[in-house]
């Protein structure tokens, strides 16, 4: 059977009330406010109410105004998987209501999946050129969420380089995330390259709130094709849920390595020179010893 | 988590959404009220089925194609479920997630603030390299296979 957290319901809800109270004046606040456009260039960048509560979540911290304490943040993360399910059994809907608009997308749906390694492609030589090293491995390997999380660390061990960079990302993401992969989404819908099915492929990354802040924003955008836009990110972001971690596994981690191996010594050089002559000199000693 | 404990937490989830339905986008709500069932209620058989079914997928994954099931074409129940959905606007549910996201990470302001800005800088690439990636093939095949 499941271990639970809390001996019983009313013990969780004893814990966990603070949090209830501090999401419902967030959402009277943040909906007040509303839907907020900003015009950059061509577009619009838009601010939805989920940034707004996101930042007073991370202000009523311990870090910050302190009105949360730690057994309330370590209680909110199950909490995120609760919320968002309504959030993904309406995008379903929408899938199941544009269905004809999935089918035919069906094998750019598949393949689309193979787009996620482009975070390797595009990020692994720019940690190197920083000076990164095994960490870069953990840090450009996927998108970095939970579940990719815990499978750097099962693979390389909590206290390796490659969980660090891993680590790192994560908190990255999860603090500028949402609000940057609206932003960025924005950007690229205004380049006007691709195809709006084609972006709303793309938003799902296997992210639940990074998907839903790219797809606010595309819905946003373009009114017309909100309804396929969303059954397309929904299609994909379930396909995503599913392959996500063999992805990593047998495609994202050896490809990661392999592109290492082939970088670092090339242009590894740039960034850390220091950090490298450190540990060249440690490989050096490394080689003696065995030489003995 | 219990049966009961999903069930307590959806109905507040539920409450979550119709104000925000309510507050941002002025309906009210018993008009919000059958999309918040058909949501909540597809939510909690997803809940229900990941953990009858032995293979190991996240619950949002059986949610969602719940959701599928019960809006398309051969579903007894497309016309109420899509009219009931449609009622909710796209954005309120996820106000609360925002909340709850932001509580789940305010330990780790230090923390972010410590990767400085070169970790930053890779992550701003992690997200784009995904989302372009994506982007791209999704955009190649659909003009190959003629879709647009």
């Amino acid at each position: 059977m499941d271990k639970f957290v809390y001996p019983s319901l009313k013990a969780r809800l004893k814990t966990e009330y603070k949090i209830y109270i501090a999401a419902v004046i967030f959402i009277l606040i943040a909906d007040s406010i509303g839907q907020i456009q900003i015009p950059l260039g061509p577009g619009q960048f838009i601010l939805f109410p989920i940034f707004y509560a996101l930042i007073m979540g991370v202000l009523s911290g311990p870090q910050a105004t302190k009105i949360m304490k730690s057994k309330e943040v370590k209680a909110a993360s199950k909490l995120v998987i609760v919320a968002i399910c309504p959030f993904i059994a309406k995008l379903g809907i929408n899938a199941g209501a544009s269905l004809e608009t999935v089918v035919s997308a069906g094998p750019a749906l598949l393949l689309q999946e193979f787009g996620n390694l482009g975070t390797i492609l595009l990020a692994m030589p720019l940690a190197i050129l920083l000076g990164m090293k095994r960490e870069a491995i953990g840090a450009t390997h996927s998108i970095n969420r939970e579940s990719n999380l815990a499978l750097i660390t099962d693979v390389y061990g909590p206290d390796s380089p490659e969980a660090r960079g891993s680590l790192s990302i994560y908190v990255v993401g999860g603090m500028i995330g949402t609000i940057y992969f609206g932003f960025m989404v924005s950007v690229i819908a205004m380049l006007d390259i691709f195809h709006p099915y084609a972006l709303g492929m793309a938003s799902g990354v296997g992210a639940g709130i990074l998907m839903a802040s790219a797809v606010a924003s595309l819905t946003e955008i373009f009114p017309a094709m909100a309804d396929q836009i969303s059954a397309l990110a929904s299609a994909s972001e379930t396909i995503s849920g599913i392959d996500g971690i063999y992805m990593s596994l047998l495609i994202g981690l050896p490809l990661c390595n392999w592109l290492y191996k082939v970088l670092e010594p090339r242009i590894g050089r740039f960034g850390g020179k220091r950090r490298q002559e450190k540990a060249a000199a440690a490989d050096a000693v490394e080689e003696k010893e065995e030489q003995k | 988590m219990r049966y009961i404990e999903w069930l307590v937490l959806f109905v507040i989830s539920g409450c979550g959404i119709a104000l925000a339905n309510f507050v941002g986008f002025d309906v009210g709500f018993m008009e919000s009220l059958p999309g918040i069932l058909v949501l909540l209620v597809i939510a909690a058989l997803g809940v229900a089925v990941s953990k009858v079914i032995p293979l190991k997928l996240p619950v949002v994954a059986y949610v969602s194609i719940i959701g599928l099931l019960a809006a398309c074409p051969v579903s007894p129940c497309r016309e109420f479920v899509i009219d009931a959905a449609g009622k909710i606007n796209f954005t309120a549910p996820l106000t609360m997630v925002g909340a709850y996201a932001g509580i789940s990470i305010s330990d780790q302001i230090k923390s972010f603030l410590k990767q400085g800005w070169k970790m930053i800088l890779v992550g701003v690439f992690v997200m784009t390299g995904t989302f372009v990636g994506s982007a791209l093939i999704a955009h190649v095949v659909l003009k190959i296979t003629g879709a647009i």
